[in-house]
């Protein structure tokens, strides 16, 4: 497909995946609002707590792909849960006819 | 060393910003009680120099600058510069009190940023701050002087570009099925066998997830690997939605601008089943994280 550049400014979820939570963020307003005191203005100092650049070039998209479930977490249950019902099925139906011939023997007897 | 610092920073707006004002409101009378109708005079203009200071960016420059009055909040407010040595925060006059992350609020953040951009490297502010006056912003650059300058310095004429692929699913589905002998074959077992088909249905919908899984790896690695020379750095993101196969950032020079822009628009020529979103220039956002606490004095 032909694809144009967009300004930045020009999709709204592009910029607010970016600019909530990203750059210089200052912490203090998180953990004032988590206790729960209503500060509007916070007395205090600025200290940084952490710098963090990241000037590296990925080598692959890895983990993060959209596709349905993990492949390794929901089948095998789904497949074990079968094959036990299934097997359960089976040895009912064996120890049945096995009660019932005993029973036979037992009339025969 | 331990001057106050005193700042704002809010985003569930209203019923904090009735609290706000009356707090502010309630504040103001109390220094003129001579009499009620002084002390009301008093609050109105009380309530007119509660001016904060919103902050957009850091930049470097020693020289005091101007950006026009596009900022947030009412557009008479000039955006300028304060400094501290070598270092300049970008901001502009708002109420002081509880800003609200409206869409008109954070585009105009982000249009600031962007102006600033055009002849300067930035660190861009997350969203929200607000200064109480133009001290406390002095103390903040004063604070953080070294990692300001550091990262300034790693940013220097880099910029962000967003880069989303984004593909068909059903469509895919089709072409492996189409193209995958193993699937293709289960499809058909599916189709004409009588009974249950369960454990052949498992086995497709396994399959297909396998190949759609590898599929997009592949079409996500070779992309940037055909943009690896042409950037500095590249970050991935979560992907938004099932149709989002890539959501990743590239840092780029400025002298590599249009090579940059070029293989975008090849690599994207050459994908018909994709879809690509392609955004910026953008200040460093996903490169750049400085985090500042408060400590209380």
């Amino acid at each position: 497909m032909a694809v144009e550049r967009a300004a930045g400014g020009s999709s709204l979820i592009d910029v607010l995946d970016r600019v909530l939570d990203k750059g210089i963020v200052i912490d203090a307003w998180v953990r004032v609002s988590l206790v729960g005191i209503d500060l509007i203005t916070v007395e205090a100092r600025v200290v940084v707590a952490s710098i963090d650049t990241y000037l590296k070039y990925s080598e692959a998209v890895g983990q993060s792909v959209p596709v349905a479930r993990p492949a390794l977490e929901s089948r095998p249950y789904d497949e074990l849960a079968a094959e036990n019902q299934a097997l359960r099925a089976e040895l009912k139906a064996t120890s049945g006819a096995r009660q019932q011939l005993a029973r036979r023997r037992r009339a025969g007897a | 060393m331990a001057k106050k610092t005193t700042m704002t920073k809010v985003r569930r707006p209203v019923k904090r910003m009735a609290r706000a004002a009356t707090k502010v409101a309630a504040k103001a009378p109390r220094e003129k009680r001579a009499s009620r109708r002084a002390a009301e005079e008093s609050h109105v203009s009380a309530a007119d120099s509660m001016r904060g200071k919103y902050v957009y960016c850091v930049i470097q420059s020693a020289e005091p600058l101007k950006f026009g009055a596009a900022g947030i909040g009412d557009n008479s407010s000039e955006i300028h510069t304060v400094h501290y040595r070598d270092l300049a925060a970008v901001v502009s006059d708002v109420p002081l009190g509880i800003l609200d992350s409206t869409r008109e609020n954070v585009l105009a953040h982000e249009r600031v940023n962007e102006i600033v951009m055009r002849d300067h490297t930035v660190i861009p502010m997350s969203f929200g701050t607000i200064f109480k006056t133009r001290d406390d912003i002095v103390q903040l650059l004063r604070s953080a002087y070294d990692a300001f300058g550091d990262v300034l310095s790693k940013m220097r004429d880099k910029m962000e570009f967003g880069l989303k692929v984004l593909w068909d699913r059903d469509s895919i589905v089709k072409d492996i099925e189409d193209e995958d002998e193993g699937i293709h074959r289960l499809k058909k077992e599916i189709a004409l066998q009588k009974g249950s088909t369960y454990f052949a249905r498992m086995q497709y919908g396994r399959a297909i997830d396998a190949a759609l899984q590898s599929r997009s790896e592949r079409y996500g690695s070779e992309i940037l690997d055909r943009l690896r020379d042409v950037a500095v750095a590249s970050r991935i993101n979560k992907p938004i939605g099932d149709k989002m196969i890539m959501n990743a950032a590239f840092l780029v020079s400025r002298d590599q601008e249009a090579a940059f822009d070029t293989r975008v628009k090849s690599i994207a020529a050459e994908h018909e089943k994709l879809t690509f979103k392609y955004t910026g220039p953008w200040p460093p956002y996903n490169f750049v994280n400085i985090r500042l606490k408060l400590e209380r004095v």
